[in-house]
């Protein structure tokens, strides 16, 4: 066992994850767009929609970035207790630049204070990574995810209490309902909402990203209460009318995701998070018996 | 709703006929301009060092965009285009006459103050599907110029020649219209917000 590892080539693996992402959408995301442009009566919304799923099969064909914006990557990784990991920063920090020089990545990220641009997409604390050890994994799982920033203009957190949270949970709901009313067309609808709750600010900040970064969007909640949440805020969003583009439509979302964990009895934190339609998820996972299989992966 | 081909530079008058759901296809010159080159315009036009020209012209075409470009053989290649989100403009409405600008295309749309600013000069947004930047860069026919790369690639000005490019949706209107407005207070309204 974990000599198998050896024998992987990390950097090729990461390469062609980054690749993948960049230039489609996951297959569950483009699933629920066809569903949803199939679903519109109104022409214009339908158009966008179909704007949309053309241009994803456009970026397939000539191999180019689905999206201008390449958002800011993160880097998932689920890993056992014999796992033998490379230097996933080492390896990140050759590809990105390599992606930026062949126009699958432009060059985005700046100094926080000063703006300037680093020219090749690395810099301090890019990609995120988040590393969760699980000992029974019997793998290392890397998911790769482009998440647009105009989406997280749009992004809220609120410290609920046990009264604020209202009956029926109507504080936190129209905390939610209300943030997508407000971000109008800003977000780049329709792509999924998350939600993180419990914990801390951070743990309820982290848990919507990767609510809406690691799950299928068209997967179930395990747990029943967050699946008949997620139900519930998904058809009240999609009856905004905000609509693709937020130029009018009955599809706003195409997702509801949420995550939680357990808090502290002061508190009771929420953060919304957006993500646009472009759902840039991929990856892989490498078994402790030496097999290898990609994740999010399109027919190619 | 009517459907309108228009030639860039753009009058008062092309901009004035548009109403909030028409859709446009627009031909001519494009410019970019995020918020590094909006924040670097004001504070040239400010010291009095900048005079507004190409690719910032009379009748101009303003895109909130930053494309994905390669250099080959000396000369640039887009890759893609799409709109960027146009809010983050917003604090910047007063620029739109003193650079001419009769049409802003992005997505997302703005707010109160640009709408006034449409209304009071006449000019209109556009908006465009968003990330859709294979299928945009389909109409962005030449590389005209780049200014300002040392801003970096997104937020450098570039100058582009499209052809037929749409469909666009006339999304605010210089008669103060803004179908972002309508539709979040609809929703409002429904909800009981």
């Amino acid at each position: 066992m974990g000599d198998v590892y050896k024998g992987i080539d990390w950097e090729e693996l990461v390469r062609r994850v980054v690749h993948h992402s960049c230039t489609g959408i996951a297959p569950d995301a483009e699933r629920l767009l066809r569903e949803a442009e199939g679903a519109e009566d109104e022409p214009a919304a339908k158009s966008v929609l179909g704007s949309m799923i053309e241009n994803i099969g456009m970026a397939g064909r000539l191999d180019k970035p689905v999206c201008q914006s390449p958002g800011f990557p993160a880097v998932y990784i689920t890993f056992g207790r014999n796992a033998r990991m490379p230097d996933f920063a080492g390896i990140f920090g050759q590809v990105i630049p390599e992606m930026v020089g062949k126009g699958f990545i432009r060059p985005s990220i700046v100094h926080p204070l000063t703006r300037k641009n680093t020219g090749d997409s690395t810099g301090p604390g890019v990609p995120n990574f988040e590393y969760d050890y699980r000992p029974e994994a019997g793998y290392v799982e890397l998911i790769v995810s482009f998440k647009a920033c105009g989406a997280e203009l749009m992004n809220a957190y609120k410290t609920f209490t046990s009264s604020t949270l209202g009956n029926g949970l109507k504080g936190l709901k129209r905390f939610v309902v209300s943030q997508v009313v407000e971000a109008k067309g800003i977000p780049c609808p329709p792509g999924a909402i998350g939600i993180g709750i419990g914990g801390q600010m951070d743990v309820a900040a982290r848990l919507s990203r990767r609510a809406v970064s690691v799950r299928e969007w068209d997967d179930i909640n395990p747990d029943p209460m967050l699946a008949d949440l997620e139900a519930e805020l998904l058809e009240t969003i999609n009856g905004t009318g905000i609509g693709p583009g937020g130029t009018g439509g009955r599809t706003t979302a195409l997702a509801v995701k949420a995550l939680m964990a357990y808090t502290h009895t002061a508190i009771a934190p929420v953060a919304v998070n957006f993500h646009c339609w472009v759902a840039r998820r991929a990856g892989v996972r490498v078994h402790d018996d030496g097999r290898v299989e990609m994740l999010f992966w399109r027919c190619e | 709703m009517a459907e309108y081909k228009l030639t860039v530079p753009l009058t008062e008058e092309d901009a004035r006929k548009l109403r909030i759901g028409d859709i446009v296809y627009l031909t001519g010159e494009v410019f970019t301009a995020r918020d590094m080159a909006h924040l670097r315009v004001r504070s040239l036009l400010d010291k009095g060092e900048l005079v507004p020209g190409p690719p910032m012209r009379e009748g101009g075409v303003l895109f909130h965009a930053g494309p994905v470009m390669v250099k080959e053989e000396n000369a640039w290649k887009l890759m893609a285009i799409g709109p960027t989100t146009s809010m983050r403009m917003e604090p910047h409405s007063g620029l739109i006459p003193k650079l001419g600008v009769r049409a802003v295309v992005g997505k997302g749309g703005m707010g109160g103050s640009s709408l006034a600013m449409f209304k009071e000069w006449g000019a209109v947004y556009l908006a465009a599907a968003p990330g859709c930047a294979v299928k945009h860069a389909q109409a962005f026919k030449e590389v005209k110029s780049v200014d300002w790369l040392d801003m970096g690639m997104p937020e450098a000005v570039w100058d582009f020649r499209v052809e037929d490019w749409g469909p666009l949706v006339v999304a605010m209107d210089s008669h103060g219209n803004s179908i972002y407005d309508i539709i979040a207070e609809r929703a409002r309204k429904a909800l009981g917000y």
